[in-house]
């Protein structure tokens, strides 16, 4: 080869990569980079559909109002709860089952297999789901309790405010865990099992093993897994909406900041406010996010 | 993955140490420790019955609440006599151009994004993987942090944005729509699975005369196959099970399903049956598909899912 096909050859080369990578750089920083320009400035305006005479420029108005929004206080309570059970419980269930499957025996490869099922259903199939096995008069819940005898009278599952929370909870686990479970399986597939084989000459046991060899070899993957679990929990929003009629209730319980934007901004029209609200999301989650690798992160690792 | 660790405890404690048979590998091989402990498999295969009962089960119950009238699913007395097992409700929905209009929407757009986005992303994907320029690294990670955005901060502009190009209530608008949503996931998985194909297979392609297109196609797409088949699986399966965009961008002239089935249930009255008819309909392609394709899907996980 000569020095000018060679050039001729990396101009071709950057041709390529120019023209290759555009269309998909493009097409997200368009439908992206607009909109969030759009709704950061919508944020500083007064705009509700229900008043229209009322449209002005405010600034930072919105936020200082919800500083003080007792709504937006409760809802971030929520929220915080939510996030707080589903987080920990879904990591700790993930890294959990992971361990369960971690050996081969007869019978893991279905386990693997069926781990995809939650995954595949679609949030609001998952939602309604739930609604029916948690049913008062029709649940499924209700009658194994029924059968067992521990119930003298069906419970209203849905109708209370904190076992609505549970059973929202345990929708969004049944979902997502499992698949942050097949992660933690093949995060765990290469850790080398030289380590293992010299835990185990040193006499750890199973226990010390999974504690002193295992965890501590996840801990890239466990800040991947309460990354993404994390903006899961604050985005939740189908289970939510199938769950509880399209109402965040009863009693808002389920009203979480997620579902508030949506309220404030297609039920209550305050597009302004509602706005303000979606950055303010925005934000916890990239501060949530920053948490975690503040947390756990490390320098950065290319993976294999 | 992450540097080794330092391996196990630092006090070796003899006494329980197990015998060493040459060439076993002692990954939690019970046999190793001379006899096979047979309460802990009991219980650990305990365990697993229970978790594969937790994963299936919901399901299964939604299947039940679609089959039986549900005169006899009351919580006081189920009855679950064959007899009264029906398909009626099936017969009815998918007879029903309410619903499967919809059912036709939500296939043709999810499987047109997924097309999109497999072509438009891998491209974008092998010039991440063998390509070094300035601002790679910001470019990337810039695209993954849009994850981090929430949908309800775009829904407004974007239907704005879709309106103002008479898109708004299109399967174009949707398509695009997802487009943007899923290729950046499309992206970072296949940067993965690209990275891990030899560069020399490459460079014998290039001596052969190939242009960097024709080893894209011929030689990287080829080897990526499972990686690609897992990641066309999970753009086509986001696009078909959102729910929110779809809500938001498009009205009842081109209902997509999800939303459809999400109109099953109101706040105070819902047809059982049919909501859960709706519910398995809606659940069972994407469910069939990543049940023919674990092996795909299990195997993309595993090679190019996991970065830390």
């Amino acid at each position: 080869m000569t020095r000018r096909t060679l050039t001729a050859a990396e101009r071709g080369d950057r041709r390529f990569a120019v023209l290759a990578a555009s269309p998909a750089v493009l097409t997200i920083g368009a439908l992206f980079l607009y909109p969030l320009g759009y709704a950061v400035l919508l944020s500083l305006y007064r705009l509700n559909d229900k008043m229209p005479g009322a449209t002005a420029f405010i600034g930072l108005e919105n936020y200082v109002q919800l500083a003080t929004d007792a709504n937006f206080h409760q809802a971030l309570g929520r929220t915080f709860v939510f996030c707080l059970v589903t987080v920990f419980g879904g990591v700790a269930l993930a890294v959990g089952i992971a361990a369960l499957l971690q050996n081969p025996f007869r019978g893991r490869n279905l386990a693997r297999v069926l781990l995809l099922v939650p995954w595949a259903v679609p949030p609001v199939v998952n939602g309604i789901m739930w609604k029916l096995i948690f049913d008062g008069s029709y649940g499924a819940v209700n009658a194994v309790l029924e059968g067992l005898g521990l119930l003298d009278a069906p419970i209203q599952w849905l109708a209370d405010p904190q076992l609505t929370m549970g059973v929202l909870m345990l929708s969004e686990v049944w979902k997502l865990t499992p698949f942050l479970a097949l992660m933690t399986i093949a995060s765990m597939q290469a850790i080398p099992s030289n380590i293992y084989r010299a835990a185990s000459i040193d006499g750890a046991g199973g226990w010390d093993r999974f504690w002193k060899v295992t965890l501590p070899n996840l801990r890239g993957t466990l800040m991947f897994l309460l990354i993404v679990q994390s903006m899961w929990s604050i985005k939740v929003f189908d289970t939510i909406y199938v769950l509880t009629g399209g109402s965040g209730g009863p009693a808002e319980a389920t009203t979480t900041i997620n579902f508030l934007a949506y309220l404030t901004t297609f039920s209550y029209l305050d597009r302004g406010y509602g706005a303000a609200l979606s950055i303010t999301i925005m934000a916890i989650v990239i501060a949530v996010t920053g948490f975690w690798i503040l947390v756990l992160g490390r320098r950065k690792e290319k993976a294999s | 993955m992450t540097a080794l660790a330092s391996p196990g405890p630092e006090t070796p404690r003899p006494e329980t140490t197990a015998p060493r048979d040459a060439g076993t590998v002692p990954r939690g091989r019970r046999g190793r420790r001379g006899r096979p402990r047979l309460a802990s498999t009991i219980v650990h295969r305990a365990i697993v019955a229970l978790l594969i009962l937790y994963l299936t089960v919901p399901f299964g119950w939604l299947v039940v609440y679609s089959i039986y009238p549900s005169s006899n699913l009351r919580s006081t007395r189920m009855d679950f006599s064959l007899g009264d097992i029906t398909l009626g409700e099936y017969a009815s929905l998918l007879s029903d151009s309410s619903f499967v209009v919809p059912i036709r929407n939500s296939l043709f757009v999810a499987t047109a994004t997924t097309i999109i986005c497999m072509i438009l992303g891998s491209l974008c994907a092998y010039v991440f993987a063998r390509f070094r320029f300035r601002g790679q690294q910001t470019l990337l990670l810039s695209m993954m942090a849009v994850q981090a955005i929430p949908a309800v901060v775009l829904a407004v502009p974007l239907f704005v944005l879709l309106r103002a190009f008479g898109l708004y209530d299109s399967l174009l608008g949707m398509i695009l729509t997802y487009t943007a949503f899923i290729l950046p996931l499309v992206i970072w998985m296949m940067v993965s699975f690209f990275e891990s194909i030899p560069v020399n297979l490459e460079k014998a392609a290039r001596v052969d005369g190939c242009t960097r297109l024709g080893i894209v196609r011929r030689v990287v797409l080829p080897l990526s196959g499972p990686g690609f088949a897992a990641t066309s699986i999970f753009a086509f399966i986001t696009a078909w099970s959102d729910f929110f965009l779809a809500k938001v961008l498009t009205s009842n002239t081109t209902p997509l399903l999800s939303v459809r089935t999400a109109s099953f249930q109101g706040l105070f009255a819902m047809d059982y049956t049919a909501a859960a008819t709706a519910g398995v309909i809606t659940a069972l392609p994407v469910l069939v598909l990543a049940l023919l394709a674990q092996k795909w899907i299990v195997q993309g996980i595993t090679e190019g899912a996991v970065k830390g």
